[in-house]
């Protein structure tokens, strides 16, 4: 490595700089394609391309596996991202920086938790015959 | 800190006149870091009410519940908050760029320039996702 500095906290670590770029990234590509899938692409619905979102719709979007890794990856993704961010922003205080191990164990825990409640809302639509 | 430290004057040294953080003291790059985590906090909340939104896809006959939901967020009041969603979005992402070129040593010479360049293209994108929600908004539907 160079000496060129690069802004990463002391508390929240290299690891957590590099991946919130990692994840950054990503999402962009995800939220591209998934503004795109639900909200101008005609998916032959019940609903055609009006711009009204159904049930059927995004059941029938999600009779693909593509969408259902774009759907599930963006949504690893986002709560990486969302909560490591939320983690740098607490570690700038000295009230959260003293106590890490907590707020990193609580993070981790809201972070599956969420992943889990994620997973499980879209799987009615998966399973539906959608239309 | 314990809870009796919340108070306000314990934080003069974070909001107060004197403080980095008071509006005529901050240059470009600190409004931006401002910005920057006020939008990405403001996205976390937002990631969780549209978990709970899609949460309605559980409950009634073949998603009747998510259907209905979904009809009173097309409405033009809620079309607004997505629009305003997607300034906070590409405010994030465009400065995000920017974050990133700056930890790869491009353009920190000139990164004033570089960040009103990045506001420029996210300008250009907010007005394409004007144009795209415009009709929701401003013209009212023929009945859904």
């Amino acid at each position: 490595m160079s000496e060129q500095r690069i802004a990463t906290s002391k508390v929240a670590g290299t690891w957590a700089w590099f991946f919130q770029r990692v994840s950054a990234v990503l999402l962009v590509v995800f939220l591209a394609i998934h503004i795109y899938a639900d909200h101008f692409m005609d998916l032959g619905g019940e609903t055609g391309d009006e711009p009204l979102i159904t049930f059927s719709d995004v059941s029938i979007r999600l009779d693909q596996l593509f969408y259902i890794v774009v759907d599930y990856g963006m949504l690893s993704m986002v709560l990486f991202h969302g909560l490591n961010g939320l983690r740098t922003v607490m570690f700038d205080f000295d009230m959260f920086a003293k106590r890490k191990r907590l707020i990193d164990v609580t993070l981790w825990v809201v972070g599956i938790a969420t992943l889990i409640w994620g997973i499980v809302i879209l799987l009615p639509f998966i399973s539906g015959s959608g239309g | 800190m314990k809870l009796s430290e919340l108070k306000l004057r314990n934080f003069k040294w974070l909001f107060g006149r004197n403080s980095e953080f008071w509006p005529t003291n901050m240059k470009t790059g600190m409004w931006a870091w401002v910005g920057h985590r006020l939008t990405g906090l403001a996205l976390v909340v937002y990631v969780f009410l549209h978990l709970s939104f899609i949460t309605t896809a559980s409950f009634g006959e073949d998603g009747a519940d998510f259907d209905s939901l979904m009809e009173i967020t097309s409405q033009p009041l809620f079309v607004l908050m997505d629009f305003i969603l997607v300034i906070v979005v590409i405010y994030h992402a465009m400065n995000g760029f920017r974050v990133i070129l700056f930890d790869m040593g491009i353009g920190i010479k000139r990164q004033k320039l570089v960040f009103w360049i990045c506001m420029a293209v996210a300008a250009v994108l907010v007005v394409g996702g004007l144009w795209a929600v415009w009709d929701l908004i401003f013209v009212p539907s023929g009945g859904a």
